[in-house]
């Protein structure tokens, strides 16, 4: 790993009785990025409000640059926040907005002007930047959200959830903007349930589930925790109890269960010779099945193994 | 500071691009004061009661009652014919002094005009009263002797008797009204509807959108998101205010009486409603909501704290009940700066009582003040 910028250790944090991080522990390094994977609740936005102050009250430790965190205030100017929300002033042009925020950092106006006008490009904003932003479109919206969070030049950049509700053609955008700002050095932990963007954008992958991290690594070193399986998805008008009665009288053949919900389940099979005689025995049982899919080893069967369940659950 | 500074300016910024900025600010208030002005302008004759005197009078007596007409606080103008129009008007007959002479009773006549205003002409009742009362009693006093010794051995408008009149304690001798009344009564009614509505549903709204929250991502401390926030609502009032203040001066002729007073008057009017917005945006998470709590909140306070008419007309339970509105304070505060001439070591308390609604709100916005919902 490149020089460690970030350094999370046992990180908890419950609301209650519900645990939103339980022993979460992570590294970082410089020009870094990493895709945080998980579905909702698994705890990615409370680990994102806490490392950008807002949120007090766990127990653990975050080291940045070596650094305690949260024991100095200025070590807060070096990181970014992209929140999920389009959190910026629609009042304002873009140019505006930028210099405010940066305005925040104490950076010079002239010094200010010009990067935010570099940004404005970057993020191929630079001919609408003096337009109303109530005339922009989702996508245009998240860019400009991406750039007020660049606007100080920070060492780690932090991304909640940065394509929600947005058009394929903007998603791409907007990941190769994040790819970009890796290879200029900067760190980032971007949180996601989209398997294809952190496929796309990211350079470790970590899946965290229940407010811990399940597994991490490089897409290929995750792919390899599920093996050379051939992964099928089963979908039609069954309950997960039915399906697990029906699987369990057959003889499995290698096969091992990723996961069973009500209406789909996904089954992965060490050898492919054995998934006909598996679909021919659940057919048999007069399971209403509507749609069979056969997928190579992926990211998604990664997660399912890991998890027990889709993103989608 | 500056950090602030930077903030505080953003939501003045952001409040005067409203497209109905300089409706809300300006047009209507304007129409407000234009109503109430003219609903409680004071008459003229108002701060000095006139006086017309027609001396018919073929004596000396005549000229000798009239000197004892004299007074600051009259208007006095003599005539020989009857003028075309007058407040009010006291005829001296032609007998007059023959009628003093021979010691014979007689009637003077006091014509009113019926728009003129009741208090000044209560004022010169009282003086006419005055004069009867020493003429008579240095005509008692003189006794039968010779007139002419009367006239030659005194100076003629020397009073030989001084009758004093006083309202009894407690009595409004004056009451407020005009512009000068009326256009510090709006102010102190916008700044408190303006502060709230547009402070209160900002601060709403950046909380929703995670503003606040993203303001304290960056390196801003909670004091300092909060100091802007303050800051930005302050300078909303301070705008409103010298918005007001300059239409009174450039249209109205608006006399703020001690100029400092009156502006430290305002400046701690509007932190006191500051920090109420904030804690109403705080507190209260739709904006139709926000609108109908503060319109509703604003116009009780004014109505309580005689932002509408002089609160020195309304019954004295009606009063102490106004003590309650931060208005009140600020509305006796201008009265008592512009209407009576006070300074500060009356107006004090005042700023006490300001600056402790100024504590109690900035207390509640710093309880409920947060960044998310």
């Amino acid at each position: 790993m490149q020089q460690k910028i970030l350094e999370i250790k046992n990180l908890s944090k419950s609301y209650g009785e519900t645990v939103a991080l339980a022993n979460f522990s992570l590294d970082l390094g410089k020009g870094e990025v990493l895709g945080l994977l998980g579905p909702n609740g698994a705890g990615k936005t409370t680990l994102i409000s806490i490392l950008s102050g807002t949120l007090r009250g766990f127990s653990g430790g975050v080291a940045f640059k070596g650094q305690d965190l949260f024991a100095d205030r200025n070590l807060r100017n070096l990181i970014g926040i992209v929140p999920q929300e389009m959190a910026f002033y629609e009042e304002l042009n873009a140019m505006e907005n930028l210099m405010f925020w940066g305005g925040l950092y104490a950076i010079p106006e002239k010094e200010l002007k010009k990067r935010a006008q570099e940004l404005l490009t970057v993020v191929e904003l630079g001919a609408r930047a003096r337009e109303p932003i109530k005339k922009f479109s989702g996508g245009m919206k998240r860019r400009l959200n991406i750039a007020i969070g660049l606007i100080h030049k920070p060492e780690l950049l932090l991304l909640d959830e940065p394509t929600v509700g947005i058009d394929v053609q903007a998603k791409v955008s907007i990941l190769d903007i994040i790819r970009d700002v890796g290879r200029q050095g900067t760190a980032v932990v971007f949180t996601t349930h989209q398997l294809a963007e952190v496929e796309q954008a990211c350079s470790r992958i970590a899946i965290m589930d229940k407010g811990t991290i399940l597994a991490q690594g490089t897409l290929a070193e995750l792919i390899r925790i599920v093996g050379e399986k051939e992964i099928v998805e089963v979908s039609g008008e069954f309950s997960a109890d039915a399906f697990s009665a029906i699987i369990r009288q057959s003889d499995g053949n290698g096969m091992e269960i990723l996961s069973v919900a009500d209406n789909q389940a996904h089954l992965a099979f060490a050898d492919s010779q054995a998934i006909p005689a598996m679909m021919q025995h659940l057919f048999g049982h007069h399971l209403p099945i509507s749609d069979l899919k056969i997928k190579s080893p992926n990211l998604e069967a990664v997660f399912l193994k890991m998890t027990g369940r889709s993103l989608r659950d | 500071m500056k950090k602030i500074w930077h903030i505080g300016r953003l939501d003045l910024k952001l409040m005067v691009r409203d497209k109905a900025f300089f409706f809300w600010i300006l047009a209507f208030p304007l129409v407000f004061i234009l109503i109430f002005g003219n609903l409680y302008q004071g008459s003229k004759t108002d701060a000095k009661a006139s006086l017309t005197v027609l001396n018919q009078d073929t004596g000396k007596w005549g000229d000798y009652f009239i000197a004892k007409l004299k007074s600051p606080g009259i208007e006095l103008s003599v005539v020989t014919t009857p003028p075309g129009e007058y407040f009010r008007m006291l005829v001296i007959p032609a007998d007059f002094s023959q009628q003093i002479e021979r010691k014979a009773s007689q009637k003077l006549q006091f014509k009113k005009d019926s728009q003129a205003d009741l208090k000044a002409g209560a004022m010169a009742d009282t003086k006419i009263a005055q004069a009867i009362v020493k003429l008579l009693a240095e005509l008692v006093m003189y006794g039968d002797r010779d007139l002419k010794d009367f006239f030659d051995s005194r100076s003629p408008y020397r009073d030989l008797v001084t009758v004093r009149s006083r309202l009894p304690e407690g009595t409004i001798a004056k009451v407020p009204s005009g512009f000068d009344h009326t256009i510090p009564g709006i102010l102190v009614q916008f700044v408190m509807m303006m502060v709230l509505i547009y402070g209160g549903i900002s601060v709403m709204e950046d909380r929703k959108k995670r503003v606040l929250a993203r303001i304290l991502y960056s390196s801003a401390s909670y004091a300092e998101l909060f100091g802007g926030k303050f800051l930005g609502r302050l300078l909303m009032g301070l705008l409103q205010s010298a918005i007001l203040v300059g239409a009174g001066l450039l249209f109205f002729r608006l006399n703020l009486g001690n100029i400092w007073i009156s502006a430290l008057n305002i400046l701690v009017f509007a932190a006191a409603m500051a920090s109420l917005s904030i804690f109403v945006g705080s507190v209260l998470r739709r904006e139709e909501v926000i609108v109908g709590v503060s319109v509703l909140a604003a116009n009780m306070f004014a109505a309580l704290g005689g932002c509408w008419w002089p609160i020195e007309i309304v019954p004295p339970a009606f009063r102490a009940l106004g003590m309650v509105s931060p208005a009140w304070w600020a509305m006796d505060t201008f009265h008592q700066v512009i209407f009576f001439a006070k300074g500060l070591e009356t107006v004090w308390p005042n700023f006490l009582a300001l600056l402790a609604f100024a504590a109690v709100f900035t207390a509640l916005a710093l309880r409920f003040f947060k960044v998310s919902e």
